[in-house]
């Protein structure tokens, strides 16, 4: 209601375009949101008081491993980290022994559907996507983004603090993914950042070729290329109509002659596509086959977006390109099983192929019930051939990057916020066991309805 | 055409040259794996231990093995040689032919010819160490079709990729699925009460056949010469088969009351029921199944996607192994099917299994699920030579499958260029 309000003033002063209008209109929703949300006092105080883990081995990510090392936590934010002998202890701090964990910083996941589904088969626990059209820019996730899901607890307990929640892919232009925190009392605590990208869906699977009878556009790669480029071009004009408006306004103004001009009807569908096609805002292109990747390529060219890519799984031909484009890369699912004419472990090498050629990339387990998976996901890229360092890396400071949230996220160093796992070994290992996770600060048990029940019933 | 008797025979020729190729595979009597960590499953682990195989079955397996100079060598310094990894629930290969949902009973179906033996993904999981899977129906019935066991032997012909010798095993299926499927097209089952009514019901129908055969077969005995035979009816048969114990039953069953209740049913009639299939509610009720001898094929982790899914918990295999029951982990997917091994690791990460334990759970116990545990699932004297070679500790997420051998023959080197199959020519 706000922003409406808004928008027609703007419009009625003609001082800006409506893009900058929107575009200033997300920067203030951005710092509202960052603000971290009022909390109790009990939650406040068990904040307040620093908590130090003592002696364990700290994969900092951006400066290497320390052993024995300590980190302290104060106010939700990483305040020191170092070797044992360097780093002042706080009075009064709560003091954990780590010795012989491994201390790493909550691994981030680039996209899941956590927190729009329960139960996959139940469809009224199911918000995923829209798919009464193809083109649907204007859902937004965190309008159904539930905080309470079971799945989430569940996901905690490998080290995920983080994830982009995005919709389901039927949909070439679904609706806008949301960045969010997997620790909070409800969702507003949760959202960190929302509309944080769009993904844009290209793998042939977006067609709506169910029957001939039943059709419905688009039945082809033709017809989703040109209904995506169309949209954009409407957008464009779309766009154009306010700036247009405000000078007949402004002439209407001056004499007053004829009928004072009408500001244009708004368009959410389109207006949601603006911050993408100004390139404020990152498309996420998901292509898998090498033609379909040179096409939404070039859609994106053509229409200036800033990208991010998301699968590549078969376009193994186009490694180099890709490295070309500088873009950088969410790569997988490496578990995509291989085409016919492809080695077994075409796919399962990707990460590797990419990051020797040094393209960024970020891993994400594209799932929403075993989201707790992702680092299984990276130690299997590391069997075939991606660095250890590489991978921790595509679960942490890449995709902090990728985000825009390493000022915050990714890392052990201070002034982060205190996103950290204490695990028994090697986080990338299929047999470590998660012993403690902190998210901003505060320790977050490790329960889950599957603990429960494990408890309830496992005696 | 002017020459179709010389086309014919020309075709008869290309025919037979392409079974010779398929049937004679470059075959080593003997081969020696040297010098590897041996998990041996049944007997601990054996360091710098070789095996000695000859024609296809294992010969000597420990330290200080030998074999004659002209035995094939591969080299397992610094590997770990396990058994073949068995799947017990697949449906690998079977294209889109894994339900005939038409009918709620079904048991006439035969896997065996839906096999489609050219399916890459019978590849895949064999880079993966899988040499033997189970290829079940699937569940939309009550009680589905007969199963087909298969040895992962990627190039060669369908025939010679069958197990040879394994026994018959049946598919039941419980809970939603079946009554999802007919309640969807308003036919009967729709519930549970529905699911189990229909199967009892044919279970009943197979005794009243029985009966009759009986009689006749009686009467026959007998000299009657006006004895009628009943009329043959295959799917009557199979049923029948399953009361007089010829087949190994195995049910797909998700909640805990359903495990009960199959097994009451199982009481009445007469039968037993080898493995509950993905069971992720055993922990629950694991003590009464475990009295029963019943197995269990379960996901590690997988869980949520239905309703009857959504109290899986990941310690499932664990606490149900503890309270006596044999548990397999399984695939159910050409996905899971490529990492078994995996997923077995997460035995030790959810409820601490042992190395052993875990291993167990995708060789030796599932194979005792599929009947072939005399014939594979451990490195035994005796048995099969389908082995894995590894180039860390398959429990560890950094493992790959160096070498797969199938009845002692390389069917998949990952050092070889192109698919890294021994036995698979492109555009076979």
């Amino acid at each position: 209601m706000k922003a409406n309000r808004e928008i027609r003033k703007l419009g009625n002063r003609a001082i800006a375009s409506l893009l900058t209008a929107l575009l200033l209109m997300t920067a203030t929703a951005f710092a509202q949101k960052s603000k971290p949300a009022a909390k109790p006092a009990a939650a406040q105080a068990e904040q307040a008081r620093a908590i130090v883990l003592r002696g364990g081995k700290l994969l900092t990510i951006t400066h290497g491993a320390i052993e024995n090392g300590v980190l302290v936590m104060e106010n939700g934010k990483i305040t020191a980290v170092g070797a044992a002998d360097s780093v002042q202890v706080p009075k009064n701090a709560r003091i954990i022994d780590v010795t012989g964990m491994t201390v790493y910083p909550g691994l981030i996941d680039s996209e899941t559907q956590l927190g729009l589904t329960e139960i996959s088969l139940d469809t009224t626990t199911n918000d995923l996507e829209e798919t009464s059209d193809a083109i649907m820019p204007h859902m937004h996730v965190y309008d159904a983004f539930h905080a309470e899901s079971e799945l989430i607890p569940v996901t905690r307990m490998n080290g995920v603090t983080n994830a982009i929640v995005a919709p389901a892919t039927r949909d070439t232009l679904p609706g806008q993914d949301s960045f969010v925190q997997l620790d909070g009392k409800s969702s507003q605590e949760m959202l960190l950042v929302r509309d944080i990208a769009m993904p844009l869906n290209f793998t042939g699977a977006q067609r709506r070729n169910e029957s001939f009878e039943k059709a419905k556009f688009p039945q082809t790669r033709m017809g989703m290329a040109a209904q995506l480029r169309q949209v954009f071009i409407d957008a464009q004009d779309y766009a154009q109509k306010f700036p247009d408006y405000d000078k007949k306004a402004a002439d209407w103004e001056k004499d007053k002659k004829g009928d004072k001009p009408s500001p244009p009807k708004r368009d959410l569908k389109l207006e949601a596509l603006l911050p993408y096609l100004e390139g404020k805002r990152p498309v996420v292109l998901a292509a898998e086959e090498p033609s379909d990747l040179q096409v939404a390529l070039g859609l994106a060219r053509e229409f200036r977006l800033k990208v991010i890519l998301n699968h590549v799984s078969h376009s193994q031909i186009l490694l180099d390109q890709i490295a070309a484009t500088q873009l950088p890369v969410i790569v997988g699912p490496i578990y995509e099983t291989p085409k016919d004419n492809e080695r077994y472990d075409s796919v399962y090498k990707l990460p590797a192929e990419l990051a020797k050629r040094g393209v960024k990339i970020a891993f994400a387990s594209y799932d929403s019930h075993n989201v707790r998976n992702l680092p299984y996901q990276a130690g299997y890229a590391v069997a075939f051939g991606l660095s250890h360092e590489e991978a921790m890396k595509a679960l942490t400071m890449n995709p902090a990057e990728i985000w825009g949230v390493a000022d915050q996220l990714g890392s052990l160093d201070p002034g982060k916020t205190a996103n950290v796992v204490v695990a028994d070994g090697d986080p990338l290992e299929l047999k470590t066991d998660v012993k403690r996770v902190f998210i901003a600060g505060r320790e977050v048990p490790l329960e889950s309805r599957q603990t429960r029940l494990r408890d309830q019933y496992g005696k | 055409m002017r020459h179709p008797r010389a086309l014919f025979l020309l075709c008869l020729l290309f025919l037979a040259a392409g079974t010779l190729a398929a049937q004679q595979p470059a075959t080593h009597n003997e081969v020696l794996i040297k010098n590897g960590t041996i998990l041996t499953i049944t007997h601990g682990t054996i360091q710098n231990g070789s095996i000695y195989i000859k024609d296809g079955k294992i010969v000597a397996v420990g330290q200080g093995v030998e074999a004659p100079p002209t035995a094939q060598v591969i080299d397992a310094t610094g590997k770990f040689v396990m058994p073949g990894i068995i799947d017990s629930h697949s449906h690998v290969a079977l294209d889109d032919d894994v339900n005939e949902a038409t009918s709620p009973i079904v048991p006439q179906m035969m896997m065996e010819d839906a096999f489609q033996y050219t399916d890459k993904a019978i590849y895949h999981s064999l880079a993966g160490g899988v040499t033997t899977s189970l290829l079940l129906h699937g569940s939309a019935n009550m009680i589905g079709g007969q199963a087909v066991v298969i040895k992962h032997k990627y190039g060669l012909g369908r025939d010679q990729m069958l197990f040879p010798g394994a026994p018959r095993s049946i598919k039941f299926a419980s809970g939603e699925n079946p009554k999802r499927v007919y309640g969807s097209r308003q036919q009967m089952p729709s519930t549970r009460m529905g699911n189990f009514a229909v199967q009892r019901q044919a279970l009943q129908e197979a005794r009243e056949y029985m009966r009759d055969w009986d009689a006749y077969e009686a009467k026959a005995k007998a000299g009657d010469k006006d004895a009628k035979p009943p009329k043959r009816d295959l799917k009557l048969e199979a049923l029948a088969d399953i009361l007089r114990g010829k087949f190994l039953v195995q049910i797909h069953c998700y909640r805990a009351d359903e495990f009960l209740t199959e097994m009451s049913m199982a009481r009445e009639f007469g039968y037993k029921i080898r493995a509950f299939h993905h069971a992720l509610e055993m922990y629950k009720v694991a003590d009464k199944v475990a009295a029963e001898g019943i197995g269990i094929a379960t996901f590690a982790d997988w869980w949520g996607y239905k309703h009857e899914a959504f109290d899986a918990i990941p310690w499932n295999a664990v606490l149900s192994m503890r309270k006596g029951v044999r548990v397999a982990i399984k695939s159910d997917s050409n996905d899971f099917a490529r990492r078994l091994n995996q997923e077995a690791a997460k035995a030790i990460r959810y409820g601490g299994a042992t190395e052993d334990e875990a291993l167990r759970m995708i060789t030796l116990n599932p194979a005792w699920i599929v009947g072939v545990d005399d014939r594979v699932g451990s490195l035994d004297v005796g048995k099969d030579a389908d082995i894995s070679i590894w180039n860390h500790h398959p429990l560890s997420s950094y493992a790959l499958v160096d070498q797969v051998l199938i009845d002692g023959d390389v069917y998949f080197d990952r050092s070889l260029p192109g698919y890294g199959m021994t036995h698979y020519k492109e555009g076979q």
